[in-house]
């Protein structure tokens, strides 16, 4: 079959000493920023944006994906040990997971969610073996009509339907596409929004929103207002799971994957939505539901974390098929693609074949990896809790000048990045959501090229967006997701109401 | 009905940007072509989009609070000399880089922000042993991740020296 011999051919590709090593690297300080408090694989992978100025891409491509689900894996063990989730997608775990970690079983929650992760991501990854070119040989019908009505999905998703306020999201999403339109244009070579600066022609550094907006932001709102918040941390015990653990845990593993899967292919955004529905799924269905929210039931651990890898690994399914990006990192894979020239969509597995397949296979190779750097050596990432507050925030921000000075070489932008910070810092205490900011900025300008693609095709008529009927379906679609949360809230309502 | 003042000011500069951006988009020139479309369509659009987004947040503001708000994390009040800290770090940082080089910028950032927040925590050592430590782990910090960078990525960093090592 073909897609074993490509897929034997990414193994080889990735299997070299040089690629493992970036591999290992990736995984290694994903599972570190997934742990440290403060810092997540978006901005890390935005930190390191700078080493595709003299990286080949396939390594630095291995490299980003292993930071970005290595943070998936780190992410549970700080939700565990400590009072705060490390990263958002752990939100869940942190309930359950704490709660066995002060009843003195974290060893157990940390197992079952190291080896959850590892059985989810594994099958994950055979899902987007198979999936991915099926969806590619799919999409490459479709035309800038359909690309861009699926851009608007992916921006509806992630600013109206994910948050809490529609209005908060949109305002989020449309200040990203205002910093998307600084630059030149790319269909008529203008200039827009540069007030004469030669340094805003070339349009904002993806690295400078999305450091400034998470990194200097998350700085700059710890030192205002969380100087006084003590962390507390839980005892640690040996990592093991009894039989009884581990029946209790397979099936839990298994239903989440077939919950986190789906939403990860769809532009839905974040891993956030199917953590929270394994979680309900695994409290409906336990048998031991007196131990959900006293000592902590292992479900509510296994199922979440299993969940989480799941819709994180599904994430590539639309960033290389269909170049869109549904979160925060993947926004910020795609920046790295765009770096050298490669335009990730149903081409990529034509023209880019080699590095898609050699993508591929560094997954089920860092998955095992991930495993072991998370069980028998979990000792070491637990030390990296005891970093005081202040060195490690401070550190974070020498990482965040690496990161946006190297990209340019340009001392303004660090001026820049602080601007950026404030209002990441505002956008946080007024709960705005930031996704919609880096995944407008990023995805804006494709959008609007596409959009203008389209209307010239359609010779300037707005109906080409309804006369495919892949593209009716779109704009059915997109309506759908707009219009039925609604619906259902108001029903909700008037249910209340009698 | 309650009217918060600083979620004005947000709505209020929300508006803003969307006057700069309306204000941006009457200086493109719309060469359509054939998509009837041109370059200042999106410019318009967003310029649009938020003056109404700034409209609704005054309004909300004005009328009991943005609505499902989460309650922010942390303290009600803003720490402001942590603030004032870390910000004069980070600026300074931006400021001397090209010319005391990366890793003394970094570690001078380093320790200025790490002043700023142990004042947030309340133990503010300013005592010249502290400094001197702290600046020590800051450089620790910034010298192998600037030599990872300009030795081994080759990729461009200020220093002191044109040695690459300092």
């Amino acid at each position: 079959m073909d897609i074993w011999n490509q897929l034997v051919q990414g193994f080889v590709t990735a299997g070299t000493p040089i690629n493992l090593l970036w591999c290992l690297l990736g995984c290694t300080i994903g599972t570190a920023v997934g742990v440290l408090p403060g810092i997540g694989p978006a901005t890390a992978v935005a930190m390191l944006l700078p080493i595709t100025l003299k990286v080949e891409p396939t390594a630095s491509m291995i490299f980003f994906a292993g930071i970005y689900y290595g943070a998936m894996y780190g992410g549970s063990t700080t939700s565990i040990l400590l009072n705060t989730p490390g990263e958002s997608g752990s939100m869940v775990t942190a309930m359950e997971g704490n709660k066995m970690a002060k009843a003195g079983r974290a060893g157990a929650a940390l197992a079952t969610s190291a080896i959850g992760s590892f059985v989810a991501g594994t099958i994950a990854t055979v899902l987007v073996t198979f999936f991915a070119p099926a969806v590619a040989t799919y999409a490459i019908q479709l035309g800038p009509p359909e690309y861009f009505l699926l851009m608007v999905l992916a921006f509806c998703t992630v600013s109206a339907v994910l948050g809490k306020s529609t209005l908060r999201g949109l305002t989020a999403l449309f200040v990203g596409l205002a910093m998307g339109l600084v630059g030149i244009d790319q269909i008529s070579g203008q200039a827009r929004y540069t007030a004469g600066v030669p340094e805003l022609l070339d349009g904002l550094e993806v690295v400078l929103i999305a450091v400034g907006l998470f990194a200097v932001s998350e700085a700059l709102y710890n030192v205002m207002y969380e100087g006084k918040t003590v962390e507390t941390e839980n005892p640690m015990s040996t990592v093991h799971m009894t039989k009884d653990e581990w029946k209790r845990s397979w099936p839990a593993w298994l239903r989440a994957t077939a919950i986190g899967f789906p939403f990860g292919t769809i532009p839905a955004g974040g891993s956030e939505i199917p953590t929270f529905l394994s979680y309900a799924t695994e409290k409906k269905l336990s048998n031991h539901k007196e131990e959900f929210g006293t000592v902590g039931a292992i479900e509510g651990v296994a199922g979440p974390e299993a969940a989480n890898n799941a819709a994180i690994t599904a994430t590539l399914i639309p960033l290389l098929t269909l170049g869109i990006p549904t979160s925060n990192t993947t926004a910020i894979l795609l920046g790295a693609f765009q770096n050298y020239g490669i335009q990730p969509g149903p081409q990529l597995f034509d023209k880019n074949s080699a590095l898609v397949w050699a993508l591929i296979a560094s997954l089920y190779i860092g998955n095992v990896m991930l495993l072991i750097l998370n069980l028998p050596l979990i000792g070491m990432w637990v030390k990296l809790l005891k970093i005081p507050k202040s060195y490690l925030y401070a550190g974070i921000l020498i990482f965040a000048t690496v990161g946006v000075y190297g990209m340019r070489q340009s001392a303004f932008d660090l001026v820049l990045l602080y601007a950026i910070g404030l209002l990441g810092v505002v956008m946080r205490r007024y709960d705005f959501p930031t996704a919609p900011v880096v995944v407008g900025m990023i995805l804006g300008p494709l959008a609007e090229a596409q959009m203008r693609n389209a209307l010239s095709i359609g010779e300037g008529k707005w109906g080409v967006f309804v006369e495919r009927p892949a593209s009716l379906f779109l704009v059915l679609v997109v309506a759908a997701v707009l219009v039925l949360p609604r619906l259902m809230k108001m029903r909700k309502a008037a249910k209340a109401r009698g | 009905m309650t009217m918060k003042l600083p979620q004005t000011l947000v709505g209020v500069g929300t508006l803003a940007g969307g006057v700069m951006f309306v204000v941006g988009a009457l200086t493109i020139k719309s060469d359509a072509g054939y998509s009837g479309v041109g370059p200042n369509f999106l410019p318009w659009v967003v310029g649009v989009a938020l003056l109404a987004a700034g409209a609704f947040l005054i309004y909300e503001a004005r009328s009991g609070g943005y609505r499902e708000m989460e309650e922010p994390s942390g303290a009600e009040t803003s720490h402001w000399p942590g603030f004032a800290w870390v910000s004069v770090g980070i600026l300074a940082n931006a400021a001397l880089i090209t010319s005391i080089g990366f890793i003394l910028s970094c570690a001078l950032c380093f320790v200025l922000a790490v002043r700023g927040f142990k004042s947030a925590e309340g133990r503010l050592d300013l005592s010249p042993r502290a400094w001197v430590v702290d600046a020590l782990i800051g450089a620790a910090i910034a010298a192998p991740v600037y030599w990872m960078f300009t030795q081994l990525l080759a990729i461009n960093l200020p220093g002191l020296t044109s040695t690459g090592w300092l």
